[in-house]
């Protein structure tokens, strides 16, 4: 993959996140600097405490930089209001956590119709997407099921189809594999690179398995303390 | 995300914890059931005094008086008014004023009021009363319109009177009521009192005595002398004939025409009584034989009371009229019901603080979810608007059975009081009212207190930290 032709799809610039306590700060990102570029598999490596999770967040837009700057898709995300925060996440980004997050009181297909209708898609078209969603992720058998009837790896599945579902150009995992076995985890980050390859879906991931980061990533970061210790591509 | 979404997380929300949903509810229950008994009360009141004052046309009648008489003074306990109305000079009402009246084209009907004093007698009962002269064309207008038994007459020159049912009553003729039980006293039991129907006084004769100037005495002043009555007073009786009862009053009845018997306006006027008929006969020194003492006018409509006055006053009489306590009358239902609705709001303003509670709660259990949708792109306007929908339901399915709470309460209140009341022989009375404003207003009032209820913790559920949220168990 020639790095040249591609263009970044997000900048990432001085990015630093303190965490203030009392009298005591906390630097959790400390001056990064880094480009991921359209189509890139992004994997952030580094020990409990790096600063990754707070890294991904950042991108996410759930928090906000103390300084720095992460331009995505050539906007300014400090220059963003909170609601067109919520709408980066709802459209540009989707989002799979350690811990699946999905609402329990909610069904497979009901989490992912939220998403749905979080994105605007009328009241008519959830249903069949969602059921299509659920298919490409190997659930169909599964629609009806809450959260805590789901093994691990199909928890995840819901939430990666969840996260396609407003289709967006980039995926933010969080320790995707973190609560699963090593034969669920390899199913999950096959579906991962899948979405990669065949659907040029860049992908950040936050790991700390640097074997998984290692087999599957175009680039990895890696952080200590807050700040990059080394860059491989 | 459409509004009907937000509308099915919320329900869904509200459903998952049925049980406190339901207590906070009650809660509003409660609070629009007290509001609304309490208020229903106040205009209840309201309405019973007002639709007697339009039963008996009070907003649409006044009486002209021979000179002006400044109320205002005078219920402030300065009677210095009454004075100066026996000094100036007063304005006579003569027959040709009460013409003029007449011809007003707004005016409906005028005669001169007119009462005295008289014993009456029937049965061997004897009673004191009062006799009121009625035109014929008062067979018209309510009460008269509507007696308990017989008819009202139609010549002002027959021989014929009405009679009161308390009168009878007071004479110990007990004339049956549908509307009424008597009870009876050991007492009146020995003498004998039984009830009897309206037909066995209708048709009979009754004595009316009045007192008048002995005309001997007038005629021969030293009569005495000759060994005749020193007396000055003299005594006449006539017989007429009952033709008709009227109905019983009830509490809120303000009929101004009470008396004991009607009579006509012809026959009356050859009875030989003595010269004052009404309290403004004792106040007005002045008054000349062949004027009235005052004039009852009536309306047609209640929108030309104001010119009908004008014009009256300007020919410099005097007009009163109950209308014009109307406002007074007003404000003091105002303050009543903000008195009313003050009490029964508290507890509203009680189930607020649980819907504030309720809501608190649920953000803490629901803390990680708010995340979750924040996380998938959700907005702080539609995770406010979820919380919002949550708070009017509550306080929309409140108001919903507060006003039936409100409705409940008050029929059984109204049975205690009515279980009290008939015995003693009163009318049964609603005392409770529930207009549509009433209804509309409870429902805003719910929904509006609910949704300031909710607005504190909509917003705390919106900005909630995502990051942290996540991480909340």
């Amino acid at each position: 993959m020639s790095q040249v032709n591609l263009e970044s799809d997000i900048k990432v610039r001085n990015l630093s996140r303190i965490y203030s306590k009392a009298s005591i700060t906390i630097p959790a990102i400390h001056d990064v600097t880094f480009d991921i570029k359209k189509g890139e598999f992004v994997s952030i490596v580094g020990k409990s405490g790096s600063g990754k999770s707070t890294l991904l967040n950042l991108i996410a837009g759930l928090d906000k930089p103390t300084s720095g700057t992460i331009i995505f898709e050539g906007n300014d995300m400090a220059k963003m209001s909170r609601y067109k925060l919520a709408l980066h996440r709802r459209f540009s980004v989707g989002m799979i956590f350690q811990s699946f997050n999905l609402i329990p009181s909610r069904s497979a297909i009901e989490n992912i119709i939220l998403a749905l209708a979080f994105g605007g898609i009328p009241r008519k078209e959830r249903k069949s997407i969602a059921v299509s969603l659920l298919k490409s992720v190997g659930l169909d058998h599964r629609l009806h099921h809450l959260p805590n009837e789901l093994s691990g790896g199909e928890a995840q599945r819901v939430a990666i189809a969840r996260a396609l579902a407003n289709n967006p150009e980039v995926i933010l995992a969080d320790e995707p594999t973190g609560n699963l076995d090593s034969i669920t985890s390899k199913e999950i980050m096959d579906m991962l690179i899948k979405l990669n390859k065949e659907h040029q879906i860049t992908i950040l991931m936050v790991t700390h398995d640097k074997e998984t980061a290692e087999t599957c990533s175009d680039k990895i970061i890696r952080l200590k303390d807050g700040s990059i210790i080394r860059t491989l591509n | 995300m459409t509004f009907l979404d937000i509308t099915q997380i919320g329900f869904s929300n509200l459903w998952k914890t049925r049980l406190r949903t339901a207590l906070t509810i009650l809660g509003v229950v409660i609070g629009i059931g007290a509001l609304t008994s309490m208020v229903s009360f106040g205009t209840g009141m309201q309405k019973n005094i007002t639709d007697a004052f339009k039963k008996n046309d009070l907003f649409t009648s006044m009486n002209v008086t021979p000179g002006k008489i400044n109320l205002e003074s005078i219920q402030e306990g300065d009677l210095s008014g009454l004075s100066d109305l026996t000094k100036e000079k007063p304005f006579p009402l003569t027959d040709s004023i009460l013409e003029v009246i007449r011809a007003i084209p707004e005016v409906e009907i005028a005669f001169p009021e007119e009462t005295f004093a008289a014993r009456i007698q029937f049965k061997q009962e004897e009673l004191n009363t009062n006799v009121r002269i009625f035109p014929t064309a008062m067979q018209y207008y309510s009460p008269f319109n509507n007696l308990l038994a017989g008819q009202f007459y139609s010549s002002d020159s027959t021989r014929a009177v009405v009679v009161s049912w308390e009168t009878l009553k007071n004479l110990g003729i007990y004339v049956e009521d549908p509307t009424y039980e008597f009870h009876f006293t050991h007492e009146d039991s020995l003498k004998g009192a039984t009830i009897i129907s309206p037909d066995s006084v209708l048709g009979k004769k009754i004595q009316i005595i009045t007192a008048s100037i002995n005309p001997n005495i007038i005629r021969n002043p030293f009569g005495f002398l000759m060994g005749n009555r020193l007396d000055p007073f003299g005594e006449h009786t006539e017989e007429f004939e009952i033709i008709g009862i009227t109905r019983r009053y009830d509490d809120f009845n303000v009929n101004r025409f009470r008396a004991g018997i009607y009579m006509p306006v012809v026959t009356a006027k050859n009875i030989p009584r003595l010269n004052f008929s009404s309290v403004w006969d004792i106040l007005d020194s002045n008054k000349k034989d062949g004027t009235f003492s005052s004039i009852y006018v009536r309306v047609k409509e209640i929108n030309a009371m104001t010119k009908v006055r004008e014009q009256i006053e300007a020919m410099g009489a005097g007009v009163f009229s109950i209308a014009d306590q109307l406002k007074e009358i007003k404000r003091g239902f105002l303050i009543m019901d903000s008195l009313l609705g003050a009490i029964g709001s508290v507890a509203l303003i009680i189930a607020a603080l649980g819907i504030i509670n309720t809501m608190l709660m649920s953000i803490l259990e629901r803390t990680r979810e708010i995340g979750i949708m924040k996380a998938i792109g959700g907005s702080e306007n539609e995770i406010k608007l979820i919380f919002f929908v949550e708070a009017a339901f509550i306080g929309f399915i409140g108001a919903i059975f507060g006003l039936g709470l409100g409705w409940l309460v008050t029929r059984i209140a109204n049975q205690i009081i009515n279980a009290q009341l008939i015995p003693m022989g009163q009318i049964p009375v609603d005392l409770f009212y529930f207009p549509l404003w009433l209804i509309f207003g409870a429902m805003v009032f719910s929904i509006v207190i609910s949704l300031a209820a909710g607005l504190y913790p909509a917003i705390r559920a919106a900005r909630i930290d995502p990051v942290r949220a996540l991480r909340h168990d």
